[in-house]
């Protein structure tokens, strides 16, 4: 049999809504006529069951698995990873200094852009930014050890 | 009626007060912007300004996120027609035979024609959100929790129901949306759910790291910047006019757009993006040359480019009659109103007659100012697609962070928004439509409340929902769809939809 992508699909669902209920279980249910807290969890995390077993079973409609194509996957964990980086120094650091360092480490690393150009970019936008939001809209944003 | 005039009235002298005119413009350049840029849809544009109206009154930050709203579908057309690049979802039609259109020389004439359809859509869907509004507010507070109930089903189910994916793939999705809605302190017994003692879990996860996360950074982890280079083809001003067989062929589909579009906007689910799918379907249906769709077809257009700004319209009734949101984008509208202490909902016509009047006063002008703006300007809004996307989507993932850490001061909702990012990020390779998630997500607190108000109200007995004539007609309607649905299903016949599926995943690419 060929693994098609909604097998896969189906069978995250059906494990999602089968971890719901496992951890769910300190939640009163109450009954259908009063229902109670952990009421509407359960019925959608049955609900995901069914219809992420209905997916599986009509899986041959779907693509094989094995032909997705994963190219960008590579472009995307390196955003994810650098974007991480950035929002753990966001509080520590301030926007600023977590913000330029983001958008230099994605021009660089990923795009292998020049870095004079990168970081004049990452700076300068980074920086209007800051004052358009905290000058001009008067939105605060986060400030690192050195004030900004 | 005179008082519906004298309201409007008031609207006016809101609207054209100069501070709620330039927010208004603001918005709409913003709103354009939004819609020109690929990455940024309406959705995530709106919850990452949401911030900036906080220094605002209620009146300017809904004047000026509307227009956000509604300028988005008039930029999205802009590079549909000339990149074949949805700017956002509602778009999509309007990439096949725009960018044909384009390719013909005819570039102008299709903007201009978009132009228009917009104009006529969105102000006609003003001129009857005017009349309508107020009388179905008056019918709204009849509503109970029964009949809030039987509608948000009814919502979940029509979406499903018009879906060009699948109606197991929505309906999963809408379920996913509705469980991570669960999230956070039960309103009616205050307990925590599945909070895992982060207290800014308590509230719940909010809409707008889920809607950046999915749209926003999940449409950038999705390109590659090597796949975002593009020809733009650039229009002259001299080229805008269409000619005068060019306006005979907009016409019709015009017409009947704007009237699909707006009565699709009034029901709950992304409306503005399937009416520009069935306006397309309706217009090379009714087509007496229906094989010149896909080959730069004026219909094709105006149909869905008129349909979605109708609809974009339409949706505001349900939000400002009966204060449900039937999308996602007009619940971070309904959470922009709250944050100002202004409460939507049949009320509001009586209590907050300013801000309703001048709200509606303000989508006339800003419509005006839309037709005025996205004509002579295009040139301008084209040169920002020349920005190289690799440093495009770097400053928009920083305003992603921005939006989203300004609406709480909370970094536990930027990662929130990183993990949605990725989740929509996966959605999209197994093909998923995030839309009905982030639309579940948003009235699960409804839904869950009204459901169990109702049922307390009828001691435990369902037969409440059928003992109410506007609850039992709002089910039987659903059970109607359901039905439709399970035969399609059951005899896997091809319909309107499936075909719809294919036009969009094979004839489009984005």
């Amino acid at each position: 049999m060929t693994l098609r992508a909604d097998h896969v699909a189906g069978a995250f669902f059906i494990a999602f809504g089968l971890l719901v209920i496992a951890v769910s279980g300190s939640l009163p249910f109450g009954n259908l006529a009063s229902p109670g807290s952990g009421f509407m969890p359960v019925i959608l995390s049955v609900l995901l069951i069914l219809f992420g077993g209905t997916l599986m079973v009509r899986a041959g409609e779907s693509r094989p698995f094995a032909t997705l194509t994963w190219s960008d996957a590579k472009h995307a964990a390196m955003v994810v990873l650098i974007t991480m980086l950035a929002i753990a120094a966001f509080e520590p650091l301030g926007f600023i200094t977590a913000n330029a360092a983001m958008m230099f480490a994605l021009l660089v690393v990923i795009e292998r852009r020049r870095l004079a150009p990168a970081a004049i970019y990452s700076v300068g936008v980074v920086v209007f930014t800051f004052v358009l939001f905290v000058y001009v809209l008067k939105t605060p944003l986060e400030t690192g050890p050195l004030g900004f | 009626m005179e008082t519906t005039l004298h309201s409007l009235y008031l609207g006016f002298s809101v609207a054209l007060e100069p501070h709620n005119a330039w927010y208004a413009f603001l918005g709409c350049v913003v709103g354009t912007l939004v819609g020109v840029l690929p990455g940024i849809g309406p959705l995530a544009g709106i919850s990452i300004l949401l911030p900036v109206t906080f220094g605002l009154n209620a009146t300017q930050a809904i004047i000026m996120l509307a227009g956000i709203y509604y300028g988005s579908q008039y930029g999205g057309s802009t590079t549909s027609i000339l990149m074949r690049i949805p700017g956002e979802a509602s778009s999509v039609m309007t990439c096949i035979d725009g960018y044909a259109m384009a390719q013909k020389g005819r570039a102008g004439a299709a903007l201009c024609i978009a132009a228009v359809g917009s104009w006529i859509g969105g102000t006609f869907g003003v001129l009857v959100l005017t009349v309508v509004a107020p009388p179905l507010a008056t019918l709204a507070v009849k509503f109970g929790p029964p009949e809030y109930t039987a509608l948000l089903v009814l919502g979940l189910i029509f979406l499903a129901y018009m879906s060009s994916t699948s109606l197991i793939r929505t309906l999963l999705m809408a379920s996913l949306g509705l469980m991570l809605g669960m999230i956070g302190i039960d309103n009616m017994t205050g307990d925590f759910r599945y909070s895992f003692n982060l207290a800014e879990l308590g509230d719940g996860i909010g809409i707008v790291p889920v809607a950046v996360g999915l749209f926003g950074l999940g449409e950038i982890l999705s390109t590659p910047s090597a796949d975002a280079v593009k020809n733009v083809i650039a229009p002259k001003l001299r080229e805008l006019l269409p000619t005068r067989k060019e306006w005979r062929e907009a016409v019709m589909p015009i017409s009947r757009a704007t009237v699909l579009g707006f009565i699709i906007g009034i029901i709950p689910g992304s409306a503005h993006i399937i009416s520009s799918f069935l306006s397309y379907a309706l217009e090379r249906r009714l087509s007496k040359h229906p094989e010149q769709f896909g080959k730069g077809a004026v219909a094709g257009v105006a149909g869905p480019e008129t349909a979605n700004n109708a609809a974009s319209t339409g949706a505001f009734v349900p939000l400002l009659a009966l204060g449900i949101p039937t999308s996602p984008i007009t619940a971070v509208l309904i959470g922009a109103l709250m944050i100002h202490g202004v409460s939507v909902g049949p009320t509001l016509v009586n209590d907050h007659p300013d801000v309703f009047w001048g709200f509606v006063a303000s989508m006339y002008v800003g419509n005006l100012m839309l037709l005025a703006l996205n004509l002579p300007l295009v040139s301008l809004f084209v040169t920002v697609l020349r920005i190289p996307y690799a440093y495009l989507y770097p400053m928009i993932i920083m305003f992603c962070i921005i939006g989203v850490y300004e609406t709480n001061n909370s970094v536990v909702d930027v990662w929130i928004m990183l993990i949605m990012g990725v989740l929509g990020y996966g959605l999209r390779k197994f093909e998923f439509d995030p839309a009905p998630l982030v639309l579940g997500l948003v009235i699960a607190p409804i839904l869950e409340q009204s459901l169990r108000q109702s049922l307390i109200m009828s001691n435990g007995d369902y037969l409440i929902f059928l003992s109410r004539p506007i609850s039992l007609g709002l089910f039987a309607v659903s059970a109607g769809l359901l039905t439709l649905a399970a035969i399609s299903f059951a005899t896997k016949r091809r319909d309107w939809r499936a075909t719809l599926a294919e036009a969009e995943a094979g004839e489009v690419e984005t």
